[in-house]
This record gives structure tokens, sequence and C-alpha cells, in this order.
């Protein structure tokens, strides 16, 4: 493992940049996903067919191609658009982190999109009766009687998206993120040891997954909590 | 800039013949890793620690690390290994097509393992118990019982399952594979119009996609027959 030495904090950074992915492409994915769900709820036709056909145009993309769309058609379209201003401009570059947390989003929050579906109809219409016939707003009703028990409903296989999020993120080093895939390039490139160093990327993986595994049956147990002792 | 629609339709029939490696990658690798999931299951649930330890393991470190990362693993990091390079998989392990279906291959007999022990939990324990009371043996209760109720009950995931193998195996495109993705990788790099390349490509993934699902969906059907309101 003497190779490995020199590379330690290159990777603890390269870890960092993939959390802070997760994080934001997390926060976009859960507003894609509420907004997905809302539209396929709602009773306007347009609204559901445009949603429909986000779910069904991004589940059944490669994440890779989705990721190479957004990050080279971004870098084509503003280079156009900067160019309207400055001829001289040859190219745009796009940071690969928004580019790439925004593609990850955009694929998470189709899956997202049904899971929360899912979630809102199975919350018991007695339910919300009750909170009309108490005079409760729509709004309050939306807060305090709806979201407390859809996420219960929602938290299983919203677990399982966070995970394959947390997985998506190795693909952003291939418009050039410097996470830790990358790391394990520059490394291999310099060491000739590329087992070890591309191990130690699946195991910083298998860590972090381990973690959001454990969390989400945390929550789970809390969300659960009014039920036990009752079955 | 402008969209150029006829790049399109120009771009599809060389993207179609990347199609091909698309479907090889995806059909080989599905096979093994289903024969691979049914070892993995029985193992898990036989009932003894030292087989369904390791299955649980391999489960684990499979679901809980990228597709991408397990390719590179086996693809640049094998050959560090004397050991790899003179044993008889070297063939194998040589070629980056090998390498895509070994890692394809584990990682849906990872998951697929998993979908197929959900359908068996799935199955009713009064059937099996009327089963054993007219006086079937645990092995003929496995294969004529609880087997053709687990594959109906697992359908709808391992239809998933496959539109995921069939995503995934655009990550061949990393290691220089000229499948649907590297085809159109290659055409963006010589005309650099990344929209209507990759949106030609992605047509072709959905439309496979849609196909599969469609498949499956006649699959559920025709197993589900026995259900008078399905």
């Amino acid at each position: 493992m003497s190779e490995l030495s020199g590379w330690w904090d290159d990777y603890f950074w390269g870890a960092m940049v993939v959390l802070r992915v997760f994080v934001v492409a997390l926060v976009m994915s859960v507003v894609f996903g509420l907004i997905g769900s809302a539209m396929k709820l709602s009773k306007s036709r347009i609204a559901q067919r445009l949603a429909s056909a986000y779910t069904v145009v991004f589940r059944g993309t490669p994440e890779l191609l989705v990721l190479l769309i957004i990050y080279f058609g971004a870098a084509v379209t503003l280079t156009s658009i900067v160019q309207i201003a400055d001829p001289n401009v040859k190219f745009v570059d796009i940071p690969p982190f928004w580019a790439g947390a925004f593609a990850i989003a955009l694929i998470v929050g189709s899956y997202m999109t049904e899971t929360f579906r899912g979630a809102f109809l199975g919350v018991d219409p007695g339910q919300l009766e009750a909170a009309r016939a108490l005079g409760i707003s729509n709004f309050k009703t939306f807060i305090y009687v709806r979201i407390p028990q859809m996420w219960r409903l929602a938290l299983p296989s919203f677990g399982n998206h966070m995970l394959s999020l947390m997985k998506d993120t190795a693909l952003i080093s291939v418009v050039g993120l410097e996470e830790i895939v990358f790391v394990a390039e520059m490394a291999t490139s310099v060491t000739v040891k590329p087992f070890t160093m591309y191990i130690i990327v699946a195991l910083i993986y298998l860590a972090i997954t381990t973690v959001i595994t454990l969390s989400v049956m945390a929550l789970e147990k809390y969300a659960n909590r009014h039920l036990q002792g009752s079955r | 800039m402008s969209f150029d629609v006829s790049l399109i339709i120009d771009s599809l029939p060389k993207m179609l013949r990347g199609l091909g490696l698309t479907l090889q990658l995806l059909f080989i690798s599905s096979f093994i890793g289903l024969a691979l999931a049914v070892v993995i299951l029985l193992m898990r649930i036989s009932g003894r620690w030292f087989l369904s330890a390791p299955a649980a393991v391999y489960i684990y470190v499979f679901r809980g690390t990228p597709i991408l990362v397990q390719i590179f693993v086996i693809y640049y990091g094998l050959p560090q290994f004397e050991l790899i390079r003179e044993s008889i998989f070297w063939p194998i392990l040589r070629e980056p097509f090998g390498c895509c279906v070994v890692a394809l291959s584990l990682n849906s007999g990872a998951y697929v393992s998993e979908i197929l022990r959900g359908g068996v939990l799935g199955v009713e324990k009064g059937v099996l118990e009327a089963a054993s009371a007219v006086g079937l043996s645990k092995r003929q209760r496995f294969i004529y019982i609880t087997t053709p109720i687990a594959v109906r009950l697992a359908i709808p995931a391992y239809s998933n399952d496959t539109i995921s193998m069939l995503k995934a195996t655009a990550l061949a495109s990393t290691v220089t594979l000229l499948e649907v993705t590297g085809v159109a990788r290659t055409i963006v790099a010589e005309t650099f119009a990344p929209y209507e390349i990759f949106i030609a490509a992605a047509i072709i993934y959905v439309t496979l996609a849609s196909m599969f699902q469609k498949g499956f969906g006649l699959f559920e059907k025709r197993m589900s027959r026995y259900v008078k309101d399905a």
C-alpha cells in the first residue's frame, strides 16, 4: 500500500467533491420530482402529458448520454449566445460540476416523480376530507397532513434513488470533474498501480452508500414510530 | 446555433450499426447475470451461513459501488497482476468487450438475485402449506410451486432491471467500445453537433426501452392468466 502515500489528500478532496455534487443534485432532484408529481396529479391534460414525456425520456436514456447532452449541449448553446455579443469568442467552458449535477438531478428527478406520485396517492383521502371538514386551509393541509404521511410512504424508494444518485456521480469524471475516479486516473498514470487506485475508489463509494443505507433505515424507523407495538 | 434535423436522419443509420454491439452486451450479460443470480439466490436462501454470508457480501459490494468503477477495476485494474495476465481468463479480460461483459454480468447478478429473492419471499405461505399437505417434497415444492409464482411476482422489477442494464451498456463507451453511445461520441467529435447526434442516440435507447417494457408487460399478462381479473 506504499504506493498510496501522497494520494490520500487527493482522494479526500475528491470525496468532498462527490459529496457536494450529491447534495446539490439531491436537492434539485427532489424539486424536479415534486414538480413532476404535481403535474402528473394535476387536472390539466397538457401538464400530465409533459410530465409523462419527462419520465419516459429520462428513465429510458442512459445517464452517460444525458450528461453528455447537457455538458456539450450547454457549451455549444452558451458559445453561440456569447458569440452574438462578442464574435471573437471561440468556446465557452461549462463547469462540469453544475452540468453534472443538473444532468443527474434530471434523471433521478424522473424516478422521484413516480415515487412521489405514488406516495401522494397513498395518503388516505379520508384524512384530507377530515382536514377540510375541520376548516383547515388547502396549504396547511398540504404541509401538516399530506407531507408527513406521504414521506413515510416515499422513504423506501427515496432511499434507493439516493443510492443510484450517489453512484451516478462517478460518471461526471467523464467530462472532467476532479472527483475520486479522476484522482484514480491521475494516480494510475504516475504509479502504474491501477488496481490499487480504483479499488480505493470502490471502497470510498461503498462506505458512502453504506452510510446512506443506514441513515435511510434510521429515518424509516423514525417515520414509522407511531406503528410500533401495533403489529 | 442551428438545430439540423437532417443530421439526425443522417447519423441514425451509423448509430444503428452500434446497436448490434449494445444488444450483444445486453443479452450476453443479462443471460450470465441471470444464471449467476439463481446461484446466488439459492446460496442466500439455503439457510447455511457459509453459503449465505458470501452471497450477501457479494450483493452488498456490487450494489454499493458504481458500475463505471467496477468496469475500470476490471479493465484497467486487473492487468496489474501477473497472475491474471498468465491465467486462462486473459483472452477475455484483455479485450474491453470481455471486461464489460464480466462487469455487467456480475452487477446484474447481484441486482437480479435480490429481485428473485423478493419474488420467492412473496409466495404465499398457505400455498406452500397446501403443497406439503398433498405430499410434495421440499424440492418438488420449490420447482413446481415457488418457482412459477415467484417468477410472476418478479417480472415488473426484472423488467426495470433490464432497462437499467440497457442504460448501463452505454458505459462501455468509456473503455473504447463503439456501441450506440460510443458511435455517437465519435460522430460528435467530428461534427461537433452534440444536440442532434446525442438526441438521435437517445431516441434509439428510449425506443428500445419502451419495447422491452411492452414485451415484459405481455409476458406478465401471460404469467398471470390464472388470476381472473388481471
